[in-house]
């Protein structure tokens, strides 16, 4: 008992401390999805600028939008669009998102799924799956494999791309118990380490060596895929902006920041981990 | 002693201390009333159902927390059954079979074990242990790598040293003059481990064991990185082996998720959570309180220097 108050003593202290040291730095948080981008440009404004900068992505998204709501951050970065219940959530917050691109969600599988000759999946297939009325690869056209599906931690960006494609209009998903994986390195790995395995990744993290992302059978019944165009004109269902939020308008460093990345060598960095920049969506 | 320790005894020394231990059990008592306080919402609103229901979805505002504390039962055991005839078995060779210098080395060494970061054992779960258990248990269709088991057998890992080291404090203290005593009767050196030893420390163990317990219970990281976290997995025989080769959530793992981010602006979610936090308390304040409860009392009945003495 005694250790236990004095660590607990200890973890004030520190957590006392570091927020101290944060309050003079920019604090940003949020999606694991645009964090690449971001973590880049920071260390460029870190060096030519010399801001100080902290960055994590405890709880993805939603984890951004509310640290951002609750005054722990000053920088909330989302790969999902605000939406009411953020709004009704901090109502004395003024959100002011800046989109910096636009990426896809793709259906991710393991190798022997794709081996297996699997190529593409309706939104009525990924519905069975999800709520596990389908069980085996055989029946949506793939190898004699179970499925294990691994659902992504609610209120990370990807979730809420994929429940609203798959259940347009329903104010949240049908309850479903799977397991759960959190950050796209985490979900990369155990979808790689798992046999016929599936689940829902940012596309570029997709790599074709460890999973491989599937295309969406369309209504029309022809398959599309996760290209730039597809994703521009729309046609590809499941694609979100890549935001950077601020309270208010932005100012000082977090409008350095955010000036970097709508810049022309930010926006770069945004193409260069895979995502559409803004110039693409015209 | 204590009149005459007051001759030379500063009165500063005395108040340093008593305003230690102040702090220590103020910080703890306010941390206690802090989640009690803040868990009363969900108290409110889901009653009794918060232990024990078995489903929790929070979008719906669905609080149940017994999936997740048989997942925590689940993976302690396993932990404990796993680590407590290891460590004891260390422990034996360390504190009555080794000579001296290979003894601090093989003490040392597991001291320094007992410190490394749990986040340390969490990514070689990830990395190795998954697959180990995902390899090894292939005749039984395992869903995944990720499973209470392969948590457990994860936390085992991570408490073994805690619980040799405390075992093997335990044998140490049991007084040299009892051992040369019990071989000079004609005693084996088996049998003095045995019989003597063994009996006298075993108060000792049970604490250990206690302890070690209470580590596992609380461990974080690496069980968040291995037990998969699937909700509402409560098996209806509780030792279903299917159950525990599959993927669970433990309290600890709840908490340590996104959720406790997303319930930030939610008072009832946010008071779930807390509520969770308060559960777990509990059950490592009753596992500590269980160790010194049981060390006393079996202390009691077995020394015999506390039953010649009133």
């Amino acid at each position: 008992m005694k250790t236990n108050a004095a660590t607990l003593g200890l973890v004030l202290a520190v957590a006392f401390s570091t927020s101290a040291l944060a309050q003079q730095a920019l604090r940003i948080t949020g999606s694991t999805t645009i964090n690449p981008v971001v973590s880049e440009a920071a260390e460029t404004l870190r060096k030519e600028n010399g801001l100080a900068i902290t960055i994590d992505t405890a709880g993805g998204s939603t984890g951004g939008v509310n640290a951002l709501g609750d005054g722990r951050a000053d920088v909330g970065m989302s790969s999902r669009s605000l939406n009411d219940s953020d709004r009704e959530k901090f109502p004395g917050v003024d959100f002011r998102p800046v989109s910096i691109g636009r990426d896809a969600v793709s259906m991710v599988v393991h190798r022997d799924v794709w081996e297996g000759g699997l190529r593409a999946l309706s939104a009525e297939q990924i519905r069975g799956i999800y709520e596990g009325s389908i069980k085996n690869w055989k029946e949506v056209g793939g190898p004699d494999l179970r499925i294990v599906f691994f659902n992504r931690e609610p209120g990370r960006g990807e979730w809420e791309v994929l429940t609203k494609f798959l259940y347009p209009g329903e104010k949240t998903a049908p309850r479903t118990n799977h397991a759960m994986v959190g950050s796209n390195e985490e979900t990369r790995q155990k979808t790689a380490t798992t046999r016929g395995a599936i689940t829902f990744l940012s596309t570029p993290w997709a790599d074709s060596k460890s999973v491989f992302a599937l295309g969406i059978r369309n209504d029309a019944d022809s398959v599309v895929e996760a290209t730039g165009p597809n994703i521009a004109n729309g046609s590809y269902p499941m694609s979100r902006p890549l935001f950077v939020i601020t309270n208010g308008e932005p100012s000082g460093a977090a409008k350095v920041l955010i000036d970097y990345l709508l810049s022309d060598a930010g926006q770069a960095l945004v193409a260069k981990h895979g995502y559409l920049k803004l110039a693409d969506l015209e | 002693m204590a009149p005459c320790a007051k001759l030379y005894r500063p009165q500063w020394i005395l108040w340093s201390c008593a305003f230690g231990v102040a702090v220590t059990l103020a910080t703890l008592l306010a941390a206690l009333l802090m989640l009690v306080w803040q868990s009363l919402p969900v108290f409110a609103h889901s009653g009794v159902g918060l232990l024990t229901g078995t489903d929790w979805y929070y979008p719906e505002q669905i609080f149940g927390a017994l999936a997740m504390i048989y997942g925590t039962a689940v993976v302690s055991l396993v932990a404990l059954v796993l680590a407590v005839p290891l460590a004891l078995g260390a422990a034996v060779l360390s504190a009555e079979y080794l000579p001296p210098g290979p003894r601090l080395a093989v003490k040392s060494g597991i001291e320094m074990l007992a410190g490394v970061p749990s986040v340390v054992y969490g990514l070689i779960g990830v990395l190795f242990l998954r697959e180990w258990v995902y390899k090894g248990l292939e005749p039984f269709d395992p869903i995944s790598g990720d499973s209470l088991l392969t948590a457990g057998l994860l936390l085992a890992v991570m408490i073994l040293p805690t619980i040799t080291t405390l075992c093997d404090d335990a044998l140490r203290s049991v007084p040299a003059a009892q051992r040369a005593a019990a071989r000079g009767l004609g005693l084996t050196r088996a049998e003095a481990v045995l019989h003597i030893a063994l009996p006298q420390a075993a108060p000792g163990i049970l604490a250990a064991a206690l302890l070690g317990l209470g580590r596992a219970l609380g461990e974080t990281v690496a069980v968040f990185l291995v037990v998969g976290r699937q909700d509402g997995q409560l098996p209806g025989n509780p030792f279903s082996l299917t159950a525990w080769i599959s993927p669970g959530q433990t309290l600890t793992s709840k908490l340590g998720g996104p959720e406790t981010h997303i319930a930030f602006g939610d008072p009832l979610h946010w008071s779930a959570m807390i509520g969770l936090a308060l559960l777990l308390l509990l059950f490592v304040g009753v596992c500590l309180a269980a160790a010194w409860g049981l060390e006393r009392m079996m202390r009691r009945s077995t020394d015999p220097v506390a039953e010649a003495t009133p």
